[in-house]
């Protein structure tokens, strides 16, 4: 047993006892448990780093290490650290339920770790529901009950109906290759495509990563979930969640080899489905979380698309694309919780005059912004592009036409939260935003991180292909 | 290829990036100091576009000041700027219109920190993909040189700013949607795994079913910016949205990049697809030269009449690509060059009047030839440019594209030069609306250009005097690019 390939999982595993302890203590403490929380998330980050070259399997190899692994559990830290971040002023959840807060996001945290190295089927099934049951509570926790328990509750009933057609999945693709570990499907699968039992068992067993992603027809909690959440737990979701989802699709996409027309077909057709649905429907959103939530169908539909071309550079552009949605969507939240001081909901109409009372965080909020429409030189475009350039390779012309459309249709919305942010004036004037140094500073860099690698993308894009590599 | 020691074009990148970071980190208040250092910066530009057009080598030829650096190696990106007889034109132009854009923007008072900064931005993409050898760059560049737009219209615009700049800006990404998949298309179908077009421009690498496929998704997509009828509609509408400087800047250079790209990547890398789909091009220039000039005849506001006789103007630029001959591709950019100091001169001066009088509408002006005789002077300059008159540049450039199109399609050619006529008369009505006639006595106090504010205007009419005296001075440039260009072809 080589316990030191399980330290980052082991170390948030201990996170959320420390919170567990807290959470039994008479008084509580916010500052306290702030500080507690940013600083073992800082020190999850390096533990996550220090193991990000090791590779090897655990547990009769039902839990796979490797680079592809590693670098998403780094995503997963620094997605924690940047929520923990922004968690200064949670006003939207009440002081005594800090301690459960943070101890949610940790196990969230250690669930999605196990479900990007899980390497067999059941692996997977309980690390998925042991990330979707902490964020059920994570939802339901807001202060306003009337919102968090509404959110939290459809987020729940779809969350149980999705795993179960997932189960459902696994057990016919069970029945037809008898293979649990995705290295024995591995084998098995590429031969088997042609059964309607494996297509249709392979495609219900996605169901469940489609639903984390929100695809597609599973995407209907993202609105309700994201505007009922608390602000600081939506950026969570929309972060590291969705990078998580990303991940274990990918692999299990992956396992299928290079055959697969039909479900390649089906990817396609929900790719475009995605893009158009979310990119129509945020349109005419008037709150700023409930317009993300469809960007993010959106931009679940771009990440089927490298998906779906199930070659070398399309597994790499994915999760390059990984990176570039957990730093843009993030900064996007950032400016929400910031501009949304008193833990509110953010309408778009309250953006007004924030070049004045920010400009930092207009200008944050307009790189990210610009990131997320895919307009260059952003993080965002070299996703979009490598993402474009695989489906290519494939021949998936009219897709990439199709989705090159839609980033327009896109533009239109984002271009009215710049609007809002640059030209409206609010109707009474309000005072400057405070925003403390730290988030200054964070703001800053976040802006730099979106240009630079918008810039210089190499290391990034080399860092993408050889963790793609493990697929080969 | 040829390499020097001193990155001159990337210094010019530089310039304005740098002038860009400068300005950020002067505090809002001191708007003055921002204007000095906007004014040194796009000078710096300027002077260094003015040095390259001058050293260039014409008896050598080809590709100079060549700067390389691979940029994304597995991708085949590379830093590939280089300059050549097509683009030096098009980077003088750009210089000259930068600076003055700036001085024209000189009475600004509005949030003067934040429209500097968008604006240098901006003109750093449009350098950035003049310069550009590489078609990743191109896109980057393109795409970059747009989205500040939007801000800089909706925000410090007038007429209908709002709907002009979503317009605007949503027209001219649909063009880059067409063109994103088209530049990748290419990229898979040649295998060579590179950016470089001097590489992927080599005859044979692209079979002639792939040429004319993407040949079309970047005329149309290029060609939205390019104003080419029926895409066109954007145009009038951004430039009378948007604010003087701005204006000048994008219907005197934007418009032409896409002119320009046109040729550098359309036309260079698919050479058959352009000779496939030039009888369309044809036909759409001509339209777009006809209907321009008679929509431009009854419009009231002054920058609509520019706009229009834009539209106008850039089809001459299309008709002279679709001709298929050296003629043309010299008249054509030579009509970009010559196009893009009009219309800055058109802009600048209407800038001025508006700035005192608060109108455009040609009907509520009227003799302001006495009142303001050298701010008048200016614009009649340029509508006279606008008619082609010789002595100013753009007859130059007008003569040659209708000289080529005479040869290639003698009724296009024909309905071309009618046209003129009828964009002879609008020009001349709206001269005669606005500077003669009896005089406005709302506007009898106001005050003429003074010499500093003048000297925007200045520069300008000298550029057009300069180039419609002396045509060889482009003439001589373009020819050593477009005559070996044509001899490659297959």
């Amino acid at each position: 047993m080589k316990w030191f390939l399980f330290y980052p999982e082991l170390f948030y595993f201990a996170g959320g006892m420390v919170f567990l302890g807290l959470s039994m203590l008479k008084h509580s403490n916010p500052r306290r448990d702030y500080f507690a929380a940013m600083f073992l998330a800082a020190l999850g980050l390096l533990v996550c780093l220090i193991n990000v070259n090791q590779e090897g399997f655990l547990f009769l190899k039902a839990y796979r290490v490797d680079l592809f692994s590693q670098v998403f559990k780094v995503m997963l830290s620094l997605g924690l650290f940047l929520v923990i971040c922004i968690c200064s002023e949670l006003k939207a959840i009440a002081e005594r339920h800090h301690p459960e807060f943070y101890l949610l996001l940790f196990v969230c945290t250690l669930a999605m770790m196990m479900l990007v190295s899980g390497a067999h089927i059941l692996t997977i099934y309980v690390a998925l529901e042991l990330s979707s049951y902490s964020l059920y509570v994570l939802v339901a926790l807001r202060r306003d009950e009337r919102l968090g328990l509404e959110a939290g509750l459809k987020y729940f009933l779809v969350g149980i109906f999705v795993s179960a057609v997932m189960l459902l999945g696994v057990a016919l693709l069970y029945s037809a290759t008898q293979a649990t570990y995705l290295a024995d499907m591995i084998r098995v699968l590429p031969g088997a495509l042609d059964s309607p039992l494996v297509v249709i068992g392979l495609l219900l067993t996605l169901c469940g990563f489609f639903f984390k992603l929100a695809v597609f027809p599973f995407h209907f909690w993202a609105p309700d979930v994201y505007q009922g959440a608390a602000n600081q737990a939506t950026a969570y979701i929309a972060t590291a969640s969705k990078v998580a989802a990303i991940a274990i699709l990918t692999r299990m996409v992956a396992v299928t080899g290079d055959g697969s027309i039909y479900l390649a077909h089906v990817l396609v057709i929900l790719s475009i489905i995605s893009m158009t649905v979310g990119n129509l429907a945020a349109i005419v959103q008037k709150d700023l979380k409930r317009l993300l939530a469809y960007s993010a169908v959106a931009h679940a539909g771009y990440v089927l698309i490298g998906i779906l071309s199930m070659n070398q550079l399309g597994y790499s552009s994915v999760i390059f694309y990984a990176m570039a949605l957990l730093v843009m969507k993030f900064t996007a939240f950032l400016v929400v919780v910031k501009v949304a001081d008193d833990g509110n909901n953010l309408q778009m109409s309250q953006l007004a005059g924030l070049h004045r009372r920010s400009p930092l965080l207009a200008m944050a909020l307009m790189v990210s912004v610009f990131s997320l429409a895919g307009i260059p030189p952003t993080i965002g475009f070299t996703g979009k592009f490598l993402v474009f350039a695989a489906a290519m390779e494939k021949g998936y012309f009219t897709l990439v036409l199709i989705a090159m459309i839609n980033v327009v249709i896109s533009l239109y919305y984002y271009l009215l939260i710049l609007k809002a942010a640059y030209m409206q004036e609010p109707a009474e004037t309000q005072a400057p935003l405070h925003v403390s140094p730290p988030v200054k500073i964070l703001a800053g860099l976040l802006v730099c991180v979106m240009v630079v690698a918008g810039i210089f993308p190499r290391y990034l894009i080399e860092l993408a292909s050889a963790a793609a590599a493990v697929f080969n | 290829m040829e390499y020097t020691n001193f990155p001159y074009l990337s210094a010019i990148l530089l310039s304005c990036i740098v002038g860009l970071l400068v300005i950020l980190f002067i505090p809002e208040e001191r708007q003055t100091q921002i204007k000095w250092v906007s004014a040194v910066f796009s000078g710096i530009t300027l002077i260094l576009s003015i040095y390259l057009f001058l050293a260039y080598d014409k008896t050598q030829g080809g590709l100079q000041f060549v700067e390389k650096v691979p940029w994304v190696e597995s991708l085949g990106i590379t830093y590939f700027n280089a300059a050549d007889g097509f683009n030096l034109p098009m980077l003088l132009l750009t210089g000259i219109v930068f600076f003055t854009g700036v001085l024209t923007m000189w009475e600004l008072e509005n949030r003067v920190k934040e429209f500097y900064a968008f604006y240098f931005l901006m003109v750093a993409a449009v350098f950035g993909l003049f310069m550009s050898m590489d078609l990743f760059f191109i896109f980057i560049w393109y795409d970059v040189s747009l989205f500040p737009m939007y801000l800089l219209i909706v925000v410090w615009g007038t007429t209908r700013k709002e709907y002009g700049a979503m317009k605007l800006t949503l027209y001219l990404l649909a063009g880059s949607a067409l063109v994103l998949p088209a530049i990748i298309y290419l990229f898979v179908g040649s295998g060579l795994n590179t950016f470089d077009i001097t590489l992927l421009m080599r005859s044979g690498t692209f079979t002639p079913y792939q040429q004319k496929f993407a040949f079309i998704l970047f005329y149309i997509g290029f060609g939205i910016l390019a104003g080419v009828w029926p895409f066109h509609t954007w145009s009038p509408v951004g430039h009378v949205a948007a604010p003087h400087g701005v204006s000048m800047v994008h219907a005197g250079v934007l418009m032409k990049i896409g002119g320009f790209a046109i040729l550098r990547v359309g036309i260079f890398l698919c050479p058959e697809g352009w000779q496939h789909w030039a009888q369309l091009m044809a036909v759409l220039a001509t339209i777009g030269i006809v209907y321009g000039a008679f929509v431009g005849l009854s419009q009231k506001d002054l920058k609509y009449v520019i706009g229009y006789s834009s539209v106008s103007h850039m089809g001459i630029v299309g008709l002279g690509l679709s001709t298929v001959s050296v003629d043309g591709l010299n008249g054509a950019v030579f009509q970009m060059f010559a196009h893009g100091v009009m219309t800055a001169l058109f802009f600048s001066a209407v800038g001025y009047i508006y700035d005192r009088t608060h109108t455009k509408v040609i009907s509520e002006l009227g003799g302001l030839s006495r009142i303001m005789p050298v701010a008048s002077t200016y614009f009649i300059v340029a509508a006279l440019a606008s008619m082609g008159i010789p002595g100013l540049a753009s007859f130059w450039g007008e003569l040659m594209v209708f000289i080529a199109a005479f040869k290639t399609y003698p009724v296009r050619g024909a309905l071309a030069v009618c046209a003129l006529v009828v964009s002879a008369l609008f020009m001349l009505r709206v001269v005669q609306g606005t500077f003669y006639g009896p005089k406005n006595n709302k506007y009898v106090h106001l005050t003429d250009v003074t010499f500093g504010l003048g000297i925007p205007r200045m520069i300008l009419l000298a550029t057009l005097l300069l180039f419609g005296l002396f045509p060889a001075l482009i003439f001589d440039m373009i020819e050593t690019a477009s005559i070996p260009f044509f001899n490659g072809l297959p």
